[in-house]
């Protein structure tokens, strides 16, 4: 994307952004001033051109550790589910039906809410050909979108932001953790992440150390950059004043030193400032997305976000341990979809769950379930197309792989129809083959 | 090709790369140590550790415990549900404990240990045979596979990869304990070709499965903790391995691996990337795979040839490789003089920096590189700097003390409360300035970049760092060690 409109484009410019594709959010604020300016139904409507502050918001939450689809989307009335788990088989009244077949967990009362106001989509069935039953391989598959015998080094997230979004503002992509999930890793500078918003910064007690430390390197120019320009683009301050060539691992620390300044003081000062308007439950997955909403509330041009849930992998005493899981999900991302409601930005915002694999269809003897395949994930917000995707993969002994479930949906169909439907972008670029979207907004 | 580095271009510079690369650096006596032997006799004090003698005592339960195992298998057949359960919580308890205690041990080896080029060593095989206590919840064979790196650092490759495959850690991390002539598991017969000796694409598919066939035998005496070769699960018949056919063993299919003029590229070729910071070119690597071959596959002519170079002491070499967070931590302890903190500390910030010890996130061990480097990791880097400078805790939450999972070692809210009651030592600054270089900020700023870098900062760094100390009033130790921290919070810092 260029970082520079031309004369000649700005006519192809405006059309596209009255069509409503997103610009690349890096579009300096005072440009996009000008296109409204200039564009007299954009000045007049409600609607505003699309810029950083109206993009469309991905947040993609993980489950890790290979989340059991069968007892989250519950074939409840399946003599085969019932025999091939008679112990951690769920039954009863307190499942949260959906219809005739199928019903929700019972923990998950979060999602109940959810699916009543129609906000919630399940995608059953999704998985990938020749599936990997190894947590490493399965999520590298899922993060990268590559085939099962091929290995990418870069993510599908870091690879739209390398297509879809030019410039090299860090905060293309958030994701909160301590680790870069594989999804953002890019030939370019890959997105952040941060764990803390109060230790995202150099922590420093003395006077004068700080500062010292941004003339040491060469970061002054990072914090002013930030200031000058409100919709967070700074492409051109940056290219003054940092070296970019040269492949030196000191540069590419350096590189990084910049993301890491000239983000840090615009999310503390978002994470101090912005209040949340929902009641979180005190998980780690509570506690990230209500740093995201306030992120997203406090006008972080991000597109992308990336929470993760740990502790799916229930090879032992499975009812309880996901039932605890379940609800944290369904609680968290409740408050987080009221947050947003509150904030008005709701209808910006979309949440896709995944998880590496489901589980196999017949317990252990441990009351757990071992790594599987194919798994349902979840679709939320109110532009969804709400209600059930795909088809439930059939338990029939002779209908599957090895005890798993074959999946209906290849996961890269889902990408397909977010990146497209959602983000706005083509899928081809990033996905490397033609994926048919799945329409789900 | 491979010619030895001339006496003429061997200085302290030369002297401090070949101890942070082949160690894990130190102050600067120790350089100018080395400097002072010339580049041969250098290389040999550090490849020949076996003259130095190493009286680091064992952790106490770094043994068998044939009692404690009768015990847990009484409880597992004959204990009621609860006292089962009761023992499934000590157990967790005790492995976690042991963990962490041996995770410390190996840091304070590294730290402090005589023989830095051998830790070093154990260090790259921990990586490359990547076993994981995710998986291998038992601290004992964890610390068995760990001295086994150290016993054969450097001896032979078909024999250390013989004994790697038949350590207790191996076989549980690679399903070998449970393979068997009915029902061969070929997992450790693929990663030992694809990521251990050969890479893909250097062997098929049937090679994988009439290896399994061949390995079958080889399985694990849990009551006795160590290997045990059982004939009656093992299939005798004819297997057809990379292009052979005979009534294979598992033995037979290491030695025809490492036989492989394939096995010999991958591994010098990975031994290189390790220590030079990059992979060796095509006819590198083919000069490296010589060397290894004609000494019969032993890595200590390999090692000595690649460290005499001149390739590894080119410019494209030099302060080029991303520090590992443990190189980090450790190279800053050892060039500050200082401790090593308490090991729930120390784990906790090499986990932050992504290096978990004992617990590598995938089967390939650490990518390494820049992919230390995310603007978390960086400054995380600096705020540790601040507290290993100044002897304070270092801002962590529970997740930075746990591992992923507590199997592996997840301290959880008990751990941050174990925090509040941890002390740390701290940069003694009389230990590392002369009251001259005190007294006088030019002399100071030098003493450290020296210490700290090797080699000189850029002349507006430099002048950042003196403009700091002439803001000081008074030039305490508090604002030395804010000199040091901020030295420490530079690019230049995390590459060695």
């Amino acid at each position: 994307m260029k970082n520079e409109i031309t004369l000649q484009t700005r006519r192809e410019f405006l059309r596209t952004t009255v069509l409503g594709s997103s610009l690349s959010w890096t579009v300096p604020a005072f440009l996009a001033n000008t296109l409204t300016a200039l564009h007299s139904e954009a000045a007049d409507s409600a609607t505003q051109v699309v810029t950083g502050s109206d993009a469309t918001i991905l947040v993609v939450l993980q489950m890790a550790g290979g989340n059991d689809g069968l007892n989250t989307v519950v074939p409840y009335a399946n003599d085969f589910y019932h025999r091939a788990r008679p112990h951690i088989g769920l039954s009863g009244d307190k499942l949260i039906k959906l219809n005739d077949e199928l019903a929700l967990n019972p923990a998950l009362t979060g999602f109940k809410s959810l699916h009543d106001a129609g906000q919630l989509a399940v995608v059953q069935g999704v998985g990938y050909p020749n599936p990997s039953r190894s947590h490493f391989r399965s999520t590298e598959i899922w993060q990268t979108a590559s085939a099962s015998d091929r290995s990418e080094p870069y993510g599908w997230l870091g690879r739209y932001f390398d297509n879809a979004c030019g410039g090299s503002d860090p905060t293309a992509g958030v994701a909160i953790g301590g680790q870069l999930p594989q999804a953002f890793f890019a030939k370019h500078p890959r997105g952040i992440c941060l764990n803390n918003p109060q230790n995202y910064r150099f922590l420093s007690k003395g006077a004068g150390t700080e500062e010292s430390y941004r003339k040491l390197n060469d970061l002054e120019m990072a914090g002013l950059a930030a200031e000058d320009d409100n919709s967070g683009g700074s492409i051109g301050s940056l290219a003054a004043g940092m070296p970019m060539q040269g492949g030196s691992a000191v540069d590419f620390i350096s590189r990084t030193a910049m993301d890491a300044q000239m983000s840090s003081d615009k999310i503390r000062d978002i994470a101090a400032k912005v209040q949340t308007q929902a009641t979180y439950p005190g998980s780690q997955l509570g506690t990230s997305l209500k740093l995201v909403a306030k992120l997203i509330g406090g006008g972080l041009p991000s597109r992308v976000y990336y929470v993760s849930q740990g502790g799916y992998d229930t090879h032992t005493n499975q009812v309880g341990a996901q039932a605890r899981l379940l609800k944290d999900l369904g609680d968290a991302t409740q408050a987080f979809v009221q947050d947003m409601k509150a904030q008005g930005n709701l209808p910006r915002v979309l949440v896709m769950t995944f998880s590496e694999f489901g589980r196999r269809v017949s317990e252990n003897a441990s009351g757990g379930t071992d790594h599987g395949a194919a798994a349902p994930l979840f679709i939320v917000g109110n532009r969804v197309k709400a209600g059930l995707f795909g088809k439930q993969p059939s338990l029939a002994p002779q209908d599957l792989h090895q005890g798993d479930l074959k999946y209906n949906l290849d996961f890269r169909n889902v990408y397909a129809g977010v990146l497209e439907n959602w983000l706005k972008t083509k899928s081809l670029p990033i996905l490397g083959k033609a994926f048919e979207p799945l329409s789900v907004v | 090709m491979l010619k030895p580095l001339p006496v003429r271009d061997w200085n302290y510079a030369m002297a401090a790369h070949l101890l942070n690369r082949a160690g894990f650096g130190g102050p600067p006596r120790e350089i100018e140590a080395l400097a002072d032997r010339g580049p041969e006799s250098a290389v040999n004090f550090l490849v020949d550790y076996e003259s130095i003698l190493d009286p680091t005592p064992n952790p106490a339960w770094a043994k068998p415990d044939p009692d404690r195992l009768k015990k847990i298998r009484e409880i597992n057949q004959q204990g009621t549900p609860e006292e089962k359960k009761q023992l499934q919580r000590e157990e967790n308890q005790l492995q976690r404990d042991r963990l962490m205690e041996l995770r410390g041990w190996w840091l304070q080896r590294m730290a402090v240990g005589p023989r830095p080029f051998q830790e070093k060593m154990v260090l790259f095989w921990h990586g490359h045979f990547a076993t994981s206590a995710e998986k291998v919840r038992n601290a004992y064979y964890l610390w068995r596979q760990n001295e086994l790196f150290r016993r054969l650092a450097t001896e032979n490759w078909q024999h250390l990869l013989l004994e790697a495959g038949k350590d207790p850690a191996m076989l549980v991390w690679l399903d070998q304990a449970q393979s068997s002539r009915q029902h061969p598991n070929e997992n450790f017969a693929r990663e030992v070709m694809e990521l251990f000796a050969l890479g893909e694409g250097h062997y098929t598919e049937r090679d994988v499965t009439e290896a399994a066939r061949a390995l079958t035998g080889w399985t694990l005496d849990r009551a006795r903790e160590k290997f045990i070769y059982r004939p009656q699960i093992h299939d005798a018949g004819p297997k057809t391995f990379l292009g052979r056919t005979g009534s294979w063993s598992g033995d037979d299919v290491i030695e025809q691996i490492t036989a492989q003029p394939q096995s010999a590229r991958f591994i010098t070729g990975k031994l290189w990337n390790y220590f030079a910071g990059q992979p060796p070119s095509e006819e590198l690597n083919t000069g490296l795979a010589a060397v290894f071959r004609a000494s019969g596959g032993h890595f200590k002519p390999l090692l000595r040839a690649m460290f005499r170079s001149g390739e590894f002491y080119q410019a494209s070499v030099l302060r080029n490789q991303v520090k590992s967070p443990v190189q980090w931590l450790v190279g800053s302890v050892r060039a500050l003089e200082c401790p090593l903190p308490a090991p729930l500390i120390s784990c906790g910030m090499t986990r932050q920096l992504g290096q978990d010890l004992f617990a590598p996130p995938n089967v390939k061990g650490w990518d390494g590189g820049t992919s230390w480097i995310t603007t978390n990791t960086l400054l995380a880097r600096y705020n540790d700097a601040e507290s290993l400078v100044q002897g304070t805790l270092p801002p962590m939450g529970p997740g930075d003390l746990g591992g992923k999972t507590k199997a592996a070692g997840g301290g959880g809210k008990k751990g941050v409360r174990k925090l509040q009651r941890v002390r740390m030592g701290g940069v003694e600054v009389g230990k590392i300035l002369t009251p001259e270089e005190r007294a006088n900020q030019s002399l100071l700023v030098v003493s450290l970049e020296r210490r700290l870098f090797q080699s000189p900062l850029k002349g507006d760094q430099k002048r950042t760092l003196l403009d700091f100390l002439a803001s000081r009033t008074l030039l305490n130790d508090d604002d030395i060690l804010a000199a040091i921290r901020l030295m420490m919070s530079t690019p230049q810092y995390q590459v060695t």
